[in-house]
């Protein structure tokens, strides 16, 4: 496969892209549908992250790869899945204040275990010897091979979105981020509702973070920072929490603008990708997240389908 | 016994900013209904404004504060009334509300990098003197943050529950309707709020400052500490944030001396904290009325 025509600073932008698109359409779930304001996004994906590092190049399994991947992978999605159960059920029935708490707690908590856990994690240095699953060739071809599997990831992950949407879970869901008393007074649970779709949505988190970490080759307390929860609010509030497609709406013209169009393809000084670069791409994502929120709350997209076709049959 | 001397003198000594902002941070959530994520920014401003002002005119730290709590203090209001009043006639939802200061957060952390420059700054001060407390070595500096956070606190305290100025607040906070039939002027009182916890902030952000180093950072590190404190002391009231943000000083000095590592301390406060909430349950109303 000749890939002359493709600059690895592309693949490395794309892979970002889909990473934060996966991200912000669980985020979708979490916050578009159940109403759960989901503040450690990060921390979910650096688990994921991190027990699938550790369990790679830490343990001396008795197979190679690609059942060292998988092994490892289901690990850190399982890992994921049951810190998602476990904070799911601290805030599931706490209010928007709780939530905020025990999400940026679980996120601090699991920044803390990666520093401090050095023996394991390498701590502030840092971990190496992560590798792709395979070898086809040349790195720019296992690069491109691992952006095209996390792009079929997402794609099945954006199914699943719209599956939800459609199903009688996803109204439950949808009713429960409406009005909770009211979904509870019609005799459904909405703790466990939101319970499951919590430890779900967490491990797939996860398993995102374990991909990223195949793709980086190299894990770093600096990349499980509060900037990937941003990233991810920040495409699904722009292109509508409501909706399906906000959430890659909004990635596209955020993450993809900046991380691809802006860092790839514009003029700038050399100098300014070292610093300034990253410090604007984080002030004006959160100067979006105000804009968008003050002046349209809806997002791009608006408000879901069946809002509007409510709107249409009743005259309002 | 000399544990516990050298985990209260440390705590107290050490964490004493904590206190002061997160009364700042409860006023502002008890008082509104909002919780503010971009007061992590007010405290780091306000470490730059003493800063700049020490730095830039020469004063010394003490000079500095008065002039510090009021930028700060003018910034906070500056926020009020340049976004979340604007927000709330929008009708623009709790949740959301929170996600607009998360996003002022990220911006003004950011964004103030473009003002200050990215490396680390320091106060221009003289190096402190050590005083030795229980046996416990501590230097004039935080001697006197402790002192001043002490009067700083009961003077909020007093003024809240004491003054007609407090009883408007406080008024407003649980009816805004029949305050604004007492006479009580909404836009006043809550600008003053937005002031009062502007100040505060900014003095904590002032007194960590010159403790140690001022770094875009600074607030953010502490928000989570904060926040904690002051859902969970602000059940009680103001006096419950106070005493809840000692208890939680003099723990995180205890634990840090105990597990060699801050970290770690900070891990078990966190997951004590979650745990606290979750057997508590939230009982305060969801319903933000900046």
């Amino acid at each position: 496969m000749d890939l002359k025509w493709l600059d690895a600073f592309l693949i490395s932008g794309l892979f970002d892209v889909a990473m934060v698109m996966g991200l912000a359409l669980l985020l979708h779930l979490q916050l578009g549908l159940g109403r759960i304001a989901n503040f450690g996004v990060v921390g979910f994906w650096g688990i994921g992250m991190y027990v699938y590092g550790v369990l790679y190049v830490q343990v001396d399994w008795p197979f190679g790869d690609p059942w060292q991947f998988l092994v490892c992978a289901a690990a850190a999605t399982l890992a994921a899945g049951v810190a998602g159960l476990l904070i799911g059920w601290l805030i599931s029935d706490l209010d928007t204040d709780g939530v905020l708490m025990g999400t940026l707690g679980f996120a601090a908590v699991v920044q803390i275990l990666a520093t401090t856990q050095d023996d394991l994690t390498g701590g502030a240095r840092g971990m190496g010897g992560l590798s792709f699953p395979y070898d086809i060739g040349t790195v720019k071809q296992n690069e491109f091979l691992w952006l095209a599997i996390t792009a079929a990831v997402v794609v099945v992950i954006l199914l699943y979105v719209w599956w939800v949407h459609r199903s009688p879970y996803g109204r439950l869901l949808i009713a429960i981020g409406g009005s909770e008393p009211l979904a509870r007074s019609l005799g459904k649970s909405t703790f466990l509702t939101k319970l499951g779709l919590f430890t779900v949505t967490s491990a797939a988190m996860g398993f995102l973070g374990a991909m990223n970490g195949v793709f980086v080759h190299f894990l770093d307390i600096g990349t499980i920072g509060v900037a990937v929860t941003l990233a991810a609010m920040v495409g699904l509030v722009l292109g509508g929490t409501a909706r399906v497609w906000g959430a890659v709406i909004g990635v596209i013209l955020t993450v993809g603008l900046f991380d691809i169009v802006v860092q790839s393809y514009l003029p700038l000084p050399r100098e300014w990708y070292t610093q300034a670069i990253p410090v604007l791409r984080e002030a004006l994502f959160g100067l979006a997240l105000i804009l968008v929120l003050v002046f349209r709350p809806l997002g791009i997209l608006g408000d879901m389908r069946r809002d509007r076709l409510m709107r249409k049959i009743h005259g309002r | 016994m000399e544990f516990v001397t050298q985990s209260l003198v440390i705590g107290l000594t050490e964490n004493a900013p904590l206190v002061l902002a997160a009364i700042g941070f409860a006023l502002l959530y008890r008082l509104t209904g909002l919780i503010n994520v971009a007061y992590s920014e007010t405290i780091t401003l306000g470490a730059y404004f003493g800063m700049w002002i020490n730095t830039t005119y020469g004063l010394d730290f003490y000079a500095i504060l008065i002039p510090t709590g009021i930028l700060a203090g003018a910034l906070s209001v500056a926020t009020y009334l340049a976004l979340f009043r604007p927000a709330r006639h929008h009708n623009v939802g709790a949740l959301e509300l929170i996600i607009i200061s998360f996003g002022l957060s990220i911006f003004l952390r950011h964004g103030l990098q473009f003002v200050f420059g990215y490396p680390e700054r320091f106060y221009d001060v003289p190096s402190p003197d050590t005083i030795m407390i229980l046996g416990v070595g501590v230097t004039s500096f935080r001697l006197i943050a402790l002192l001043s956070v002490a009067i700083l606190s009961g003077l909020l305290y007093l003024f809240i529950q004491r003054t007609t100025l407090g009883l408007q607040i406080r008024a407003l906070a649980s009816d805004e309707d029949l305050a604004r039939v007492s006479g009580i002027r909404p836009l006043a009182v809550t600008t003053l709020i937005w002031f009062i916890a502007g100040v505060a902030g900014g003095l904590a952000g002032a007194f960590y400052g010159v403790g140690a180093s001022v770094s875009p950072l600074l607030g953010w590190r502490q928000f989570l500490l904060i926040l904690m404190v002051a859902l969970v002391g602000g059940s009680w009231g103001l006096g419950g944030v106070i005493v809840v943000g000692v208890a939680t000083s003099v723990a995180l000095a205890g634990m840090a001396l105990q597990f060699d590592q801050v970290l770690y301390a900070q891990l078990v406060l966190i997951v004590a904290f979650v745990v606290i909430l979750k057997v508590r349950g939230s009982k305060l109303t969801e319903t933000a009325k900046v």
